[in-house]
């Protein structure tokens, strides 16, 4: 019994590591090589494009997607797309695509330049190419060097405050299983829990 | 516009359901609170009337209108963070 309670747990904290690790801004330092747009048809992989309903219509099959085509820190490409998330989730309330690729555009480098361009871009989300998921990039600002590092604020605030009340909650059903529930299942038993 | 009613319409339900909860918990709380109060003055006078007075203060008390906090903090953040998003 003990390692499938361990397991639950296990289990259970994994996927909202993972939940957490998926919808967090984080920060990369990249170099933008190229922005375009392409058509995409979501399929099984729908649940990693947003499709919000920002005026358009959401249930047409395929449609436009911008993306930013970019270089890593250490020399790897990393594409993001640039989707609105509207009204929907995950909660950037991402309005401003269109902006956002004319920002992108501006700030492209190639590596051939003498005094390349780097530029931080917060994004969620996760790249996989197995599934063609891409992170959405949600600001862009450009960077002093490659070596720019960013104090994520807000995640830090916002898993404090979390952990916080994930243990408010704990406490709190503790003393409720001690006083409500155990005593009742004493009484079942007869004491021989 | 539909996503936009979408999100107001669930989030209302979301948040009813958290202020519901958490009035319950609260004046519960304030409950048992006053019962121990009651006990550890020496028992005063009639237990009910005790706690009855002591829950009209509460039912006034600028505590209880904090809960109201459950509505406004969200709508803030959401504010807040498609001005961050959007706008700076």
């Amino acid at each position: 019994m003990v390692y499938v309670k361990w397991g639950f747990w296990g289990l259970f904290w994994l996927v909202v590591v993972a939940f957490f690790h998926y919808t967090l801004p984080q920060h990369d330092v990249v170099r933008i090589t190229d922005t375009y747009e392409k058509r995409v048809d979501p399929g099984s992989n729908a649940l990693f494009w947003s499709n919000a309903d920002t005026g358009s219509d959401p249930t047409t099959p395929s449609r436009d997607v911008f993306f930013i085509q970019t270089f890593q820190t250490n020399d790897k490409p990393m594409i993001y797309r640039n989707e609105d998330t509207g009204w929907g989730w995950p909660p950037y309330f991402k309005f401003d695509t269109s902006n956002l690729q004319a920002e992108a555009s501006d700030l492209l480098s190639k590596k051939s330049e003498a005094n390349a361009q780097w530029v931080v871009i917060t994004h969620y989300g996760w790249r996989n190419e197995f599934f063609s998921i891409f992170p959405n990039a949600v600001g862009i600002k450009p960077a002093d060097g490659p070596d720019q590092t960013t104090i994520p604020w807000f995640n830090i605030v916002f898993l404090t405050v979390f952990a916080a009340f994930a243990w408010g909650i704990r406490v709190r059903w503790k003393r409720f299983r001690a006083s409500r529930i155990d005593p009742v299942i004493e009484d079942w038993t007869e004491g021989r829990s | 516009m539909a996503a936009f009613a979408r999100l107001v319409f669930f989030g209302f339900l979301f948040l009813t359901a958290i202020y519901v909860v958490i009035s319950i918990w609260s004046r519960s709380v304030r409950r048992e609170k006053l019962e121990r109060e009651w006990d550890e003055q020496g028992r005063p006078s009639d237990k009910d009337t005790y706690i009855k007075a002591g829950m009209t203060d509460y039912e006034n008390s600028l505590r209880r209108k904090l809960i109201l906090l459950v509505y406004v903090i969200p709508t803030v953040a959401v504010a807040v963070i498609i001005y961050v998003t959007n706008f700076m």
